[in-house]
């Protein structure tokens, strides 16, 4: 198949690259910039697990085609903290043994992040519990992901005043 | 100590920030593709298959069909616990074969296989091939698989049953029956479920042909186990040829145990090709190859006397293995379901029969829970039924009839002893947990307001850490119940512990370093724990049912032991002083009464530097131990759930509003990750009680191929949820501890079905399905006409 070229910033590294029209955002960004912490779980935008930030807004890159990121300021898991650094948002899923397996952790971090950019650093567990259904996780029953995501928020905005 | 307190994961933190290491993120050099062709009809003659399209499609390798498989002489896939009719006979086994053979037998089935330069390529050229089939009618459901003129899976049988497993007293049962003053019957389905981790299984093989030495990373719970089955039953290879690695692994639940239908391929191929081979499933490829579970149908009766007391239980049920024997698949309905089908109770006669059947489905085998959430299902719903037709309040039924601490060690009318308990307490703390008599009033009040709601209870237990080998071995089973573990001081007196389980999710890492690191008396910061590598770790039989903690945890204790026991006598070799005046405190080996004392880590240093060793004879240098640790026995954790539901009437939506569990986990090593287990637990048996459901139409077709078919918990599906907790500790294994990962998933149907029948008893609901979906609950309120 013939391959096209795209331009695009991963996690603030400007890109440029040849794919075929076919292959997923996520596939590009896994198999070719062995960006692998993006995950995908269910290839068919149900589980979250592949979601990344496009122009700062969460989406599903197992369902986004790489050349519709063409242009684009994408953000992946892995451009989230530096060095040995965690998010407060990280830091958060720690203490509050929000993951197991660790597979779906990425994509609930990102949205998690998304949902704190829509709806502010104080969130309710309701508004955490509905804007997280797109993020299956199969092993932690959500308790500690809601306790963590409210506590990553909060932390975020004390983050924010300093 | 540490045992005891919430330590944090250390490896969250590769999670957290996009590092883990699981199959899918490894890509070798040079790495070629496999893809499989998967059977579109559920029951079929393959007539032809013509490659020759598919062959000169670019980038192909290789294309392979059984014909390519039988002539390399290669094997087939093992069932390594059958399970025999009672009687005696042999069950009738058919071993699945890695590329269909002539006939294809479930939706899914693998036909033929790819190896291409590219994934894409590989699944174009899937596409290019050919085949002709003639297909044959299908045995799909279950509850008619064996009924006369049913169409046959395997022909050579002339009949869909593999066995017929009975167990207790019919005798004993019928008369229980006859002198009965209420009996309650029912017939049961138990939905088929797909475990769905998360992560999609994937291989990796990578071949050295120097060496003839093969490397698969692998999705499996069970290294040391595949790689046997891969090089005894399927490719005829030495085991030290085969080095497999499970790395991060995206959850289990039981089904990342089973030697899969596309695994072996990928090691043949890489041994042929002398190139590195991958295959990672897709989500359909999942819910089209791997095993399913559950899928009962049951009918069960249950006596009681007049104050309500249970007098019997009579059970006949079919028990649904799919299309092949996959490797635990008979044991499941065969020996988990018999051994928890009385649950609790003091069930004085017990008539059991389990007849496992073949349909043209997708395999079924272990999943988190395997044979106990189907057996409670049962017990608890004639129980709560029982209770409601009688007129006694459910808790108080249960009072009745529950086993008394002074009971334990417990003989089962199955046969098999509960190690230990105390199921009063259980109740006792749950009804607190709950306020449960406020619960109560407020169901009578939103009753008055037109608010269906209902309150139902399952009292079960689980039955965990398979498991002593020998117990395993008389049953048939091909495989060991012990577990292995090393000890390995080094000189510098950190730990490196090496673990034949493994773990997915469960946090390892933590629990097995706090438990030696108390045994040590080191910082727990200065162990590490490997596992997951058939290379560097001794021979284990991996993790699934609850085992990790019980089995892989005491192997670890009682290694730490003999750790101590050597390191006191260098310490007292080097002190100038007897053993028994050694005092190990602290990180210090001290003498008693003097001033003299060796820290931990000089002994170690000495053990591997000094030379200055004792001359008893035998004692050899170095610090570290291996042993293979085989259980007693196996251990009984216990629990009760109460759930809380509101019943739409109009729609029979229902909305699960409040849930409370109480377990008994003996001795719980990190609460935090105890905690985790159950919520975790708990949403997969909320998904089967309330949405998951493997469907097939009555050709076979799958209908729930993906995640927008196949209905999983999100996060508002979760009812808000207390829990607490009792301590009975298992008096089989050193640490008193007992599984801690299964209850969750084994109470919810039956302690939601039972709220749910509460709150429509009073409009004649006798009956519910599962899953409990608006459709389901509103067919229950119509045919009892309400
Ligand atoms: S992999 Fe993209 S939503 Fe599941
Ligand atoms: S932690 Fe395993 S899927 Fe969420």
């Amino acid at each position: 198949m013939t391959k096209v070229t795209i331009n695009l910033t991963v996690n603030g590294k400007a890109v440029a690259a040849q794919v075929e029209p076919r292959w997923p955002l996520a596939e590009f960004l896994r198999d070719h910039l062995r960006l692998t912490g993006t995950h995908v779980g269910c290839d068919s935008s149900q589980c979250g697990a592949c979601t990344v930030h496009v122009d700062g807004v969460a989406m599903r890159s197992c369902t986004l085609f790489a050349v519709q990121a063409d242009g684009c300021d994408v953000k992946t898991i892995e451009g989230i903290s530096s060095g040995n650094a965690l998010h407060p948002m990280q830091k958060a899923f720690h203490e509050n043994h929000a993951l197991q397996c660790g597979f779906c952790t990425p994509g609930m971090i990102m949205s998690a992040l998304d949902l704190v950019r829509r709806e502010g650093y104080e969130l309710s567990e309701e508004t955490i519990r509905h804007n997280l259904e797109g993020n299956i996780c199969r092993c932690t029953g959500y308790y500690n992901i809601v306790k963590a995501v409210a506590a990553g928020a909060r932390a975020m905005r004390a983050g924010a005043a300093t | 100590m540490y045992v005891g307190q919430s330590l944090p994961r250390p490896e969250d933190f590769r999670f957290l920030t996009g590092r883990g290491n699981f199959v899918d993120d490894i890509k070798p050099p040079n790495c070629v593709y496999l893809a499989f062709l998967r059977s579109p009809h559920a029951h079929a003659k393959i007539v032809r298959i013509d490659p020759k399209a598919a062959l000169a499609c670019s980038g192909v390798l290789r294309i392979l069909t059984a014909e390519d498989w039988t002539k390399a002489g290669l094997g087939k896939l093992v069932c390594v616990h059958p399970m025999p009719f009672t009687d005696g006979r042999p069950m009738r086994e058919v071993l699945r074969p890695v590329l269909a053979s002539g006939e294809v037998h479930h939706v899914g089935d693998v036909v033929a296989a790819v190896v291409a330069e590219t994934r894409y390529q590989a699944l174009d050229a899937l596409e290019a091939i050919d085949v002709e089939y003639a297909p044959l009618p299908a045995a799909v459901k279950t509850g008619s698989a064996i009924d006369d003129g049913a169409p046959i899976v395997h022909e050579q049988f002339g009949t869909n049953q593999i066995n017929e497993i009975t167990r207790g007293d019919k005798t004993a049962t019928a008369a229980a029956f006859a002198k009965a003053a209420h009996t309650v019957a029912m017939t049961l389905t138990s939905n088929r479920l797909a475990g769905s981790p998360l992560e999609p299984r994937s291989y990796v093989a990578d071949y050295s042909p120097q060496t003839d030495q093969c490397t698969l990373w692998a999705t499996t719970q069970v290294p040391h186990m595949l790689r046997r089955w891969i090089c005894k039953y399927a490719l005829f290879i030495s085991e030290h040829k085969l080095r497999v690695i499970s790395p991060d692994v995206g959850g289990g639940f039981g089904q990342k145990v089973n030697f899969c239908v596309e695994i072996s391929t990928v090691v043949w191929m890489a041994r042929e090709l002398k190139r590195p081979v991958k295959w990672t499933s897709t989500r359909m490829d999942a819910l089209l190859s791997d095993t399913q579970a559950r899928d009962h149908v049951s009918k069960a009766e249950m006596a009681f006397d007049n104050d309500g007391k249970i007098l019997g239980l009579k059970v006949d049920t079919i028990a649904a293995l799919g299309a092949y024997l996959s490797n635990f698949a008979p044991s499941i309905p065969g020996n988990s379901y018999p051994q928890t089908i009385t649950g609790l109770y003091q069930t004085p006669a017990l008539d059991l029969r389990v007849r496992c059947v073949y349909t043209n489905t997708v395999p079924i085998d272990a999943y988190r829970g395997s044979g106990r959430p189907e057996a409670t299902w049962v017990n608890e719903r004639l129980l709560e039924n029982g209770a409601r037709e009688i007129g006694i309040d459910v808790v108080e039924m249960r009072k009745r009839n529950l086993l008394k601490p002074s009971q334990f060690p417990y003989k089962t009318p199955v046969g098999r002893t509960y190690d230990s308990g105390n199921p009063p307490l259980l109740l006792e703390k749950l009804v607190a947990l709950a306020k449960y008599q406020e619960l109560r009033a407020e169901q009578k009040r939103l009753r008055e307001k037109g608010v269906l709601m209902g309150i139902g209870i399952a009292a079960f237990l689980d039955k965990s850490g398979t498991g002593p080998s020998k117990q395993l071995s008389t049953r048939g089973g091909l495989h060991g119940g012990f577990e292995s573990a090393t000890v390995r001081v080094h000189s510098d007196g950190k730990v490196t512990l090496y673990s034949g389980s493994h773990s997915h999710g469960q946090g390892h890492s933590i629990t097995f370093a706090a438990i030696a690191a108390d045994r040590l008396g080191v910082p727990v910061e200065d162990v590490t724990v490997m596992q997951g590598d058939t290379d560097t770790v001794p021979y284990g039989n991996g993790t699934w049912g609850s085992r990790s903690a019980s089995v892989g945890g005491s192997a670890i204790y009682r290694a730490s032991e003999k750790i101590m026991v050597k390191a006191t006598r260098l310490a007292a070799h080097l002190l100038e002083a007897d053993v028994g005046e050694i005092i190990y405190e602290n990180g210090l080996f001290s003498v008693r009464g003097k001033n003299l004392s060796i820290s931990f880590a000089e002994v170690a240093d000495a053990a591997y530097h000094g030379a200055r060793y004792p001359d008893d004879p035998g004692f050899e240098p170095g610090l570290e131990v291996t042993i293979f640790y085989d259980p007693p026995d196996l251990n009984d954790p216990e629990a009760m759930h109460l759930a809380v539901v509101e019943v739409d009437r109009g729609t029979g939506r229902v909305t699960v509003k409040q849930y409370f569990t109480v377990d008994d986990m003996g001795t719980i090593i990190n609460p935090m990750i105890v905690e985790g287990q159950v919520q975790g637990g708990l949403a997969q048996g909320i998904g089967q009680a309330m949405m998951e459901h493997v469907i097939y139409d009555d050709e076979g077709q799958l209908l729930s191929a993906t995640f927008m078919d196949y209905a999983i918990p999100r996060a508002s599906d979760m009812p808000a949820l207390k829990s607490d907790y009792i301590c009975t500790p298992a008096p089989s294994n050193p640490l008193g501890v007992k599984g801690g990962s299964e209850t969750g998933t084994i109470g919810p149907p039956a302690a939601i079905g039972n709220a749910i029948v509460d709150a429509l008893w009073h409009l004649g609901v006798r009956r519910i399905e599962l899953p409990f979906t608006p459709h389901s609950v509103w067919q229950a309120l119509r045919a009892a006409g309400a």
